[in-house]
């Protein structure tokens, strides 16, 4: 007779001392779910980083879980499915591919907040952000302008989708705001996150071109920077200062901080405040700043560079401010106009000086 | 303009070198009767180890050697499966595949997005440094040649040498090849042992040389494009060589027309590698003697030598 109840009361035994101890717990359970294997730069990398900042603010005050390589599908829905029923309070999605499963989690529990990063839907349990990544463009851009002595500048470009136009834009404003002769910028669209042999090539395409100065605008990969440092070109990139990739010729990067975010968030979710709702942070808010600034740019130069990102700051400067031409020639934001976010958002234009066309 | 043309001519050796490869020993496989699918999972498994190790300790022929051995290994799995239990060949590729790019991943979690300087090309004395041809045949990576020449020495090997026929007859008839007293398991595993090798050396160079670092996912298909290879090229390992380097140009003038301000629809330009293959498969599959010449009758069956 023991022998027969004995398991099943064993097990009775373990769960009261399981539910037990999750009861006790005072900390908030956060989980960062990465779309892919964690590297040391890149998105996923920015995405799993953003636990240091938590765990620098909240200390003891939550416990923060990782779990990489859940790209979108099923497997998706399983991990967070898994994260939930193990007592997830905060769950924050680093994939845009994460946003329908994550939809349908956020409805099931009413109790769990969702962060999710890059999407445009919310729920009132389900709030989102995207990082001003153009603002940083902008600023990489000046530095393109003063360091090119081709006066050519390449982009090798993931998608041609509105938030990597607008971030192109920025880069050719912000580049022909100190450099006024440059010729129409080069860009390379991959019509890929991914793909590390035509990311070199991409590059390889564009230094062949006379392009003495390569932006890898979102792939996820650095191979055009060691392309670029092979080359003896220089390299600009998005996301994470990738100068260990190029020690040489890294001239400047627009580093994420993702974190602060997560912070202001799970600050909201202690505080009883949270909201679904759409951030979009910049400059401002310390959610990307210019990183990785090469020693080849002079201190006038790099002055000018960190007092436009002050400016950025204290809201006295913005890159999409009229008048702004096409490259079509016609006017794109009227003059005394600034672009508002959801005009940002849903960029479909290239900016004068941009030597390629979209495709409709 | 003329460095555009040199970036894509010579580019296309570059970028057809792995396809060529792992194309070259597929071929002898499938001339032995043997359809390994396993190709993309040795590759991806290939180049994980091999910039694992060659990252690690600086010796780019000790990675290339684990490389070779890594993807071996996974071929002698499918040997067992094939040759020793008369599985289905299809199905034993397919899954062996999937398990190299899961070891893949593996091999290479704690190596993500890492990058490290290739290896510099050949030099050649005069002839590097003629104009126009120098660039595009004289500088290019020593596997380069290699991949061309086992190409070559390939087709030699399949038309002119006793072996070469003896493998030729494994695969259009075991059984007789059975009967006229060959080891038919044997032809066929060495054959599949070859292909390894060079799917092997595909994947190394792949993450070594031509896109020196690694990400997972970065075989991206080029081992499916190797399988396609094989029939565009009718089995006959010149014209395969033919078409990977048509492969590498295509794969290149996408991104060359790209930067020179072209507007082609982009979507157009990187469809066209596999629009061709299309068409050539369409063209090569209505010319039945052309398929019946040289595609291996007994492909993709298994032969058990009954005592």
């Amino acid at each position: 007779m023991y022998q027969i109840v004995r398991a099943p009361l064993l097990g009775a035994v373990l769960s009261m001392c399981w539910s037990g101890t999750l009861f006790a717990q005072e900390p908030l359970d956060v989980a960062i779910v990465a779309p892919n294997a964690i590297g040391d730069v890149g998105w996923d990398h920015e995405v799993v980083r953003g636990k240091e900042v938590l765990e620098e603010r909240f200390a003891d005050k939550i416990n923060v879980t990782v779990v990489d390589s859940v790209g979108e599908g099923p497997n998706a829905a399983r991990a967070m499915n898994r994260l939930v029923a193990n007592g997830t309070d905060v769950l924050i999605l680093g994939s845009f591919g994460h946003m329908s499963d994550g939809m349908a989690l956020a409805k099931k529990s009413p109790d769990l907040k969702v962060l999710h990063i890059g999407g445009y839907q919310n729920l009132p349990n389900f709030a989102t952000f995207t990082v001003r990544h153009y603002q940083a463009s902008y600023l990489c851009g000046m530095a393109a302008g003063y360091a090119t002595k081709n006066q050519q500048l390449g982009v090798v470009a993931a998608f041609p989708l509105p938030e990597v136009l607008g971030i192109l834009n920025a880069y050719v404003l912000g580049a022909r705001s100190v450099n006024p002769d440059l010729k129409p910028v080069k860009v390379v669209w991959l019509n890929s996150w991914y793909d590390p042999p035509r990311d070199r090539s991409s590059a390889e395409s564009l230094i062949s071109q006379g392009a003495d100065v390569v932006y890898s605008l979102f792939p996820g990969t650095p191979s055009a920077l060691a392309t670029a440092e092979e080359k003896g070109v220089y390299a600009v990139t998005t996301l994470s200062d990738n100068s260990a990739h190029a020690p040489n010729k890294h001239l400047c990067a627009g580093q994420a901080n993702f974190g602060v975010v997560y912070a202001n968030v799970v600050q909201s979710v202690i505080d009883g405040t949270f909201e679904g709702k759409d951030t979009f942070a910049g400059v401002a808010e310390g959610a990307i700043e210019v990183a990785g600034l090469s020693k080849d740019l002079t201190d006038e130069q790099r002055a000018a560079i960190l007092a436009k990102q002050d400016a950025m700051r204290d809201g006295s400067f913005d890159p999409f401010t009229g008048p702004v031409m096409n490259n079509a020639g016609s006017e794109a934001i009227a003059s005394g106009k600034t672009l508002n976010t959801s005009e940002i958002k849903s960029m479909d234009f290239l900016v004068q000086g941009i030597d390629s066309r979209l495709q409709n | 303009m003329t460095d555009t043309i040199i970036f894509v001519l010579a580019g296309a050796f570059a970028t057809a070198t792995p396809l060529l490869l792992a194309a070259i020993g597929e071929a002898v496989a499938e001339k032995a009767g043997v359809m390994n699918l396993s190709v993309e999972g040795m590759m991806a498994f290939a180049a994980a180890v091999a910039f694992a190790v060659t990252y690690q300790t600086g010796n780019i022929v000790l990675g290339f050697g684990l490389a070779v051995g890594a993807s071996v290994a996974l071929s002698l799995v499918f040997s067992i499966l094939v040759l020793g239990f008369s599985a289905n060949q299809i199905v034993s590729g397919l899954a062996v595949g999937i398990l190299g790019l899961g070891l893949s991943s593996l091999a290479g979690r704690s190596f993500e997005n890492l990058t490290m300087m290739a290896p510099a090309n050949l030099s050649l004395p005069v002839l590097s440094d003629l104009p126009l041809v120098g660039p595009i045949l004289f500088r290019q990576s020593a596997i380069t040649y290699f991949a061309f020449a086992v190409a070559f020495l390939t087709w030699w090997f399949l038309a002119k040498t006793r072996h070469g026929r003896i493998t030729k007859v494994v695969g259009e008839d075991p059984a007789i090849a059975h009967n006229l007293g060959f080891a038919v398991i044997r032809i066929r595993l060495f054959a599949i042992i070859f292909g390894a090798v060079m799917s092997g050396l595909g994947g190394a160079y792949a993450s070594t040389i031509l896109t020196p670092g690694w990400s997972d996912g970065l075989i991206a298909g080029r081992g499916w494009i190797a399988v396609a290879l094989v029939v565009f090229g009718t089995w006959r390992p010149l014209r395969i060589a033919f078409g990977a380097y048509l492969f590498g140009a295509l794969l290149l003038g996408d991104l060359a027309v790209q930067a020179m301000g072209f507007s082609v629809p982009p979507q157009i330009m990187t469809s066209l590698p596999y629009v061709m293959t299309i068409i050539v498969l369409a063209a090569v599959s209505r010319n039945a003697l052309l398929i019946r010449l040289n595609a291996p009758v007994s492909l993709g069956q298994n032969f058990q030598p009954s005592k």
